[in-house]
């Protein structure tokens, strides 16, 4: 059953002529699951999660969560949904505690439920013994937890997060990523946008891939990655011009993809076996010679690379 | 409401944990209050030094006397304006103010008397001011006292010449009769000058009711009023700038995303301008009154002053935060309507500003505020700042609804 829908949602920043930032996006997501969207920056992921938070009104399409209509029910949507932005949005002059029972209130809490509310997230984000301190004094870590926390207070059947490991160290990524699936075994369902391919490989059960506002390929990781086929990821970097080699290789039988990438190559290939006596040949052909080479199996990235012709951090 | 509460009293406590919010509120209009009331000479009003005075007449001259009981007659109790001395000559009362010992020298001619009683109106004399020139407001004074005892003596002296002429064309041939009947006129003009009957003019104070005006507000008190004001304006801009603040901070975004409606957040933040400038009007009136000794007047009319102003503050800080898109356009436009208000409302000088500014002013809500504060602090009755209260009223209903609009629009 899905908790969430979109179907045919479009954003257009000041119509007519403005940027469309989503476009004809279509999709569910499942009560209990977490569902990934990935795609690299400016796919429309924080857009579509702002529409889905009541926060931006639809241009066209229309999007539910529980059953209701984001655009003509959003106070009850509201209810049933915590967003955790991709930037820190809390008060830094005021403590943890402080800031929890501030929200909390804002999402209808009151009296004794809220304090026991309060001290339960508090316990769950590992901030007790520091709850009076203000945030200021917090490090990045702590401060996202106290983020995400605060989206939890009551108790919401959808988590929206919008890349929220960004720019942290990987101790306080590792205790964001666990405390995910924990919320998915509690049977809350999670909205998770990343454009890191590990994290929506190792936490989704269902990705969703976004390129210019639009959804490019959706599918379990497995799903995902065999529309890649048998092919292989061949990273390669040479001692001249790569422009020059990309040229070269991309005329060798086998490679189906090739793209420039973190000053080296990526090549998709068929059946890497075969195909990379090839490009050493080619590559020795003219002159150039490979200084650092290795194969993949095929993977999320590889999907986004096959899909676009890009890479996922382009 | 509880969540515009829990609104406002999350603002309110933010803004008072700020040393820097709380020296811009507090700190700052009573540092500036107290600067300009020292240089303006303390609570009891402006209060101008002595003025030296020497006059130099020949004894028995009963001008001289008439002019040393007028400028003595100044002087009232411990309050001396005038420290009166006598020259021999003219001579030794100039040298007394070269020599910085006096600050203006009166000359009374001995022929003044004859002069003034000549039948034939024809003889002159002049009395003589020789002033030091780098006193200002004390020789300016005794220069208008002098000046209204020539008028008088001027007066009389016409009075008895008419009177003169008048007898004579009547019949009257005896001279000494003749005399007679002028003195008789001039004593007469003279009484009637002193009871003021035919007085031709009236001063008042324009816009002051009539109430039991009987308070003197002090020029401290009145500059501290004029800060204050100026310094509610300053705290409410800075208290709604924090919709702008948390708009590029992200919270209020993410407050949008809680199921508190829009109306409410805004009705929070924008209470909480308006509880920050109560808080702060009260502190500094009560710091007012024990720094300075300030009384501002009856509870009541200080009460509407207090709520009609915080109400004005509030509407012009939201409305001005409306015209701006982030919290630096916001403090570079809301400081500089703000200091122009000021300048025009009168902020920062003190009393009742007259002619031209009178009108000006009220075009802007700290005129109005200033002009009731000025009528409380002088005794003035909730019903005698009614208009005032009203127009402040005004002033915040019509700004707030302005900038209502335009957030409105905005975050729709």
């Amino acid at each position: 059953m899905s908790l969430i829908e979109a179907t045919d949602l479009r954003k257009q920043f000041d119509p007519p002529k403005g940027v469309v930032a989503v476009d004809d996006l279509t999709f569910h997501i499942r009560e209990g699951e977490i569902y990934s969207l990935l795609g690299p920056n400016g796919a429309g992921k924080s857009t579509t999660i702002s529409m889905l938070a009541c926060l931006l009104k639809p241009t066209a399409g229309e999007a539910w969560v529980g059953g209701r209509s984001v655009s003509r029910e959003a106070h009850e949507v509201k209810k049933l949904i915590g967003v955790v932005p991709q930037d820190i949005a809390l008060y830094m002059d005021m403590s943890a505690r402080e800031n929890l029972v501030f929200w909390g209130s804002m999402y209808g809490l009151s009296g004794a439920e809220l304090n026991k509310r309060v001290d339960e997230v508090l316990e769950l984000i590992g901030l007790k013994d520091r709850q009076k301190e203000r945030l200021q004094k917090f490090s990045g870590g702590m401060k996202r937890r106290v983020n995400i926390g605060v989206a939890l207070l009551h108790r919401p059947r959808a988590l929206y997060l919008d890349e929220p490991t960004v720019g942290i160290d990987p101790q306080s990524r590792r205790s964001i990523l666990d405390g995910i699936v924990a919320f998915k075994d509690e049977g809350m369902t999670i909205l998770y946008t990343t454009h890191y391919m590990e994290e929506a490989q190792e936490l989704s059960d269902r990705i969703g891939i976004m390129d210019h506002g639009g959804m490019i390929a959706e599918g379990t990781h497995d799903e995902l990655v065999q529309i890649v086929g048998e092919e292989a990821k061949v990273a390669l970097a040479v001692d001249h011009s790569l422009e020059r080699m990309l040229d070269t290789w991309k005329q060798v039988p086998g490679v189906t993809r090739a793209t420039l990438e973190n000053g080296g190559m990526i090549l998709l290939v068929n059946d890497a076996n075969a195909v990379l006596p090839k490009l050493f040949e080619a590559a020795g052909g003219i002159g150039v010679r490979i200084t650092e080479v290795s194969v993949a199996e095929p993977n999320l990235e590889m999907v986004f690379l096959h899909l676009t012709g890009r890479a996922l951090r382009d | 409401m509880k969540k515009a509460l829990t609104i406002a009293w999350k603002d309110l406590r933010s803004t008072y944990r700020n040393p820097a919010a709380l020296a811009m509120m507090l700190v700052a209009p009573l540092v500036l209050a107290s600067l300009l009331g020292l240089a303006f000479g303390g609570e009891a009003g402006f209060s101008i030094t002595t003025t030296k005075v020497v006059l130099a007449a020949e004894a028995g001259n009963s001008e001289a006397a008439h002019f040393e009981s007028v400028l003595t007659g100044l002087n009232d109790g411990n309050d001396r304006l005038v420290d009166l001395s006598r020259a021999e000559s003219e001579e030794e009362a100039r040298n007394l103010v070269d020599a910085g010992e006096s600050d203006v020298a009166i000359t009374v001619p001995a022929d003044l008397s004859e002069v003034l009683i000549d039948p034939s109106g024809t003889r002159s004399a002049s009395v003589l001011l020789y002033e030091n020139p780098t006193k200002t407001i004390g020789p300016a004074i005794v220069r208008g006292v002098v000046q209204q005892v020539v008028d008088g003596l001027n007066g009389a002296r016409a009075v008895a010449y008419g009177a003169g002429v008048l007898a004579f064309d009547a019949g009257v041939r005896e001279e000494q009769q003749i005399a007679a009947i002028a003195s008789r006129a001039a004593e007469l003009y003279a009484r009637g000058r002193e009871q003021g009957s035919g007085q031709g003019l009236t001063v008042g104070e324009p816009r002051l009711p009539d109430a039991q005006q009987t308070k003197n507000p002090g020029v401290a008190g009145q500059v501290l009023i004029g800060m204050m004001v100026f310094f509610m304006m300053i705290a409410a801009l800075n208290v709604a700038r924090t919709v702008l603040d948390e708009d590029y901070a992200g919270t209020l975004p993410r407050l949008f995303t809680t199921p508190t409606p829009q109306r409410i957040i805004l009705g929070g933040k924008f209470l909480s301008v308006f509880l920050v400038v109560m808080v702060q009007s009260l502190l500094l009136l009560l710091a007012g009154s024990l720094l300075f000794g300030t009384d501002w007047g009856s509870a009541l009319p200080v009460t509407l002053l207090i709520v009609s102003g915080a109400l004005a503050a509030a509407g012009l800080g939201v409305f001005l935060i409306s015209l701006a898109k982030t919290p630096g356009q916001a403090g570079a436009i809301g400081t500089g309507v703000l200091l122009v208000l000021a300048l025009v409302g009168g902020n920062f000088v003190g009393g009742a500003p007259e002619g031209f500014f009178s009108t000006v002013r009220r075009f802007t809500p700290n005129g109005w505020l200033l002009e009731g504060w000025l009528i409380a602090m002088r005794g003035g009755s909730p019903g005698d700042v009614a208009l005032q209260v009203l127009a402040a009223l005004a002033f915040a209903v019509v700004l707030f609804t302005a900038g209502v609009l335009v957030f409105r629009r905005r975050y729709a």
